[in-house]
């Protein structure tokens, strides 16, 4: 659990998710509902909202969580359009694409990327200070919904 | 010899194409729509997503008999490689596949068991007319199945449902009563949704789906509370599979058939001269025209008397 809680807290928010109502599935994490807990069994394969996995010691969120943490005050940028499809693509973002930043502007900040309907896309790294340059690529993409489609292939 | 001289003469288009003729229906060509269902748990509006959907130029007909289901009328690239698409917006569902789960009656609240689950349309489906409260389990057999479940159960952000890897035929292992059951079974589909159908499937394959259809239909009347619901759907046009199951159904597993009122024809109570149970004409009977070929019916347990 620290470990979902410290990469929640490098978007600059705090999420206190019930101990209780986490399940975790081999390397899988899920959230359940309390009608959920009551009835679960140890043998599911699926449960709730998948909330990320973790491999090799690393964290990986589900798009679920992030969608939780954008309901935050947490580091965020809007993109337009076009950024948005590219971004679902597995692009990484330029400046002249963002419309709008709210919280952490830093070189190595992590950052949600949220489109004009204040949906959450995926999330990436910052790659330099968001005030400190005019164009090129800023945003390093880390994870996208794209990842739907991939996962099919 | 004479076994295979048999099976020569229970296949093929012309054997299926006059069962048809003898069920009433005039076979013909059929190319259906593809269809979308709007996910309502996520959007706000049905017209917030069509406007963002017609703006990147997917032309959107409404379904007159859905609720949120709209037909694809022209789009230059997939209706699955959208932003809206994957951020759990709309479903891509074919139009009859989206009747069932609108049939039951009051399910907000309920214990809903959808018994072979994969891909998932109908089980987000049951989420979003639940509006993810009470419990959902789904259940497949197959693994990779259930992987494309899962994934679409993240991507429309279904919160209510648990997975197992189950056969249907076993779900009282689960020691589990439910109110709401529904059975979208395995099936031999239709020559609509699969262009060799007719060169492959033969009358035993269509006997064989139909006895694997019973027993889950025999499970799940023992998993169903009494004056619960079952849902069951094929997308088979043949009555193997659909009024002559229901007919057994109602006669071997004390379940009635609940009148519904959707899109479709009514259940066919004489099939080659064996008359069945009147009731059945309440089931509907899709032909392919409009939507694909499909079957539902709406089954009640009768709560024991005694």
């Amino acid at each position: 659990m620290r470990f979902i809680e410290d990469f929640v807290s490098r978007f600059q928010v705090r999420i206190s998710l019930d101990k209780n109502l986490v399940v975790k599935k081999q390397n899988r994490y899920f959230l359940l509902i309390e009608d959920l807990k009551r009835l679960i069994s140890d043998d599911f394969f699926y449960a709730g909202t998948y909330i990320g996995k973790t491999k090799k010691g690393k964290f990986f969120p589900g798009f679920n969580l992030l969608r939780m943490i954008a309901k935050k005050k947490a580091s965020k940028i809007v993109v337009d359009k076009k950024t948005e499809w590219l971004f679902i693509c597995g692009r990484d973002i330029f400046k002249q694409g963002i419309m709008q930043v709210t919280g952490s502007r830093r070189k190595g900040d992590y950052t949600l990327i949220m489109n004009q309907h204040g949906e959450c896309l995926g999330f990436g790294k910052i790659l330099c200070h968001l005030d400190g340059v005019k164009d090129g690529v800023v945003i390093k993409n880390i994870s996208d919904v794209g990842d739907f489609l991939r996962r099919e292939k | 010899m004479i076994n295979l001289l048999i099976l020569l003469l229970m296949s093929g288009k012309n054997f299926f194409v006059c069962r048809y003729e003898k069920m009433g229906w005039n076979y013909e060509g059929v190319k259906p729509k593809q269809g979308i269902r709007i996910n309502s748990m996520n959007a706000k509006r049905d017209d917030d997503v069509t406007k963002r959907l017609q703006s990147l130029g997917i032309k959107l007909e409404k379904i007159p008999f859905l609720q949120n289901g709209y037909w694809i009328r022209r789009s230059e690239f997939s209706v699955g490689a959208t932003s809206e698409y994957l951020l759990g917006l709309y479903s891509i569902q074919k139009a009859a596949a989206q009747i069932p789960a609108t049939l039951f009656t009051k399910l907000s609240d309920k214990f809903v068991l959808d018994a072979c689950a994969a891909p998932g349309g109908k089980t987000v489906q049951l989420a979003n007319l639940m509006q993810n409260m009470g419990v959902i389990v789904a259940l497949d057999i197959k693994r990779r199945r259930l992987i494309a479940l899962s994934n679409h159960l993240e991507r429309c952000r279904v919160e209510n449902t648990i997975v197992y890897q189950m056969d249907a035929r076993k779900a009282s292992g689960l020691r589990m009563k439910f109110d709401r059951i529904l059975l979208d079974v395995p099936c031999s589909g239709n020559f609509v949704i699969d262009e060799g159908w007719f060169k492959k499937r033969t009358l035993e394959d269509v006997e064989r789906n139909a006895k694997l259809q019973r027993e889950i239909l025999m499970e799940a009347a023992k998993v169903l509370k009494d004056d619960g619901e079952i849902v069951y759907a094929t997308c088979s046009l043949e009555p193997e599979e659909n009024e002559l199951n229901i007919d057994w159904a109602i006669k071997a597993l004390n379940l009635k058939v609940k009148k519904i009122n959707c899109y479709g024809e009514k259940g066919l109570t004489n099939i080659s001269g064996m008359q069945l149970d009147n009731s059945i004409e309440f089931c509907r009977r899709i032909w392919p025209g409009q939507t694909q070929g499909f079957f539902i019916c709406k089954l009640v347990k009768r709560a024991c008397t005694r």
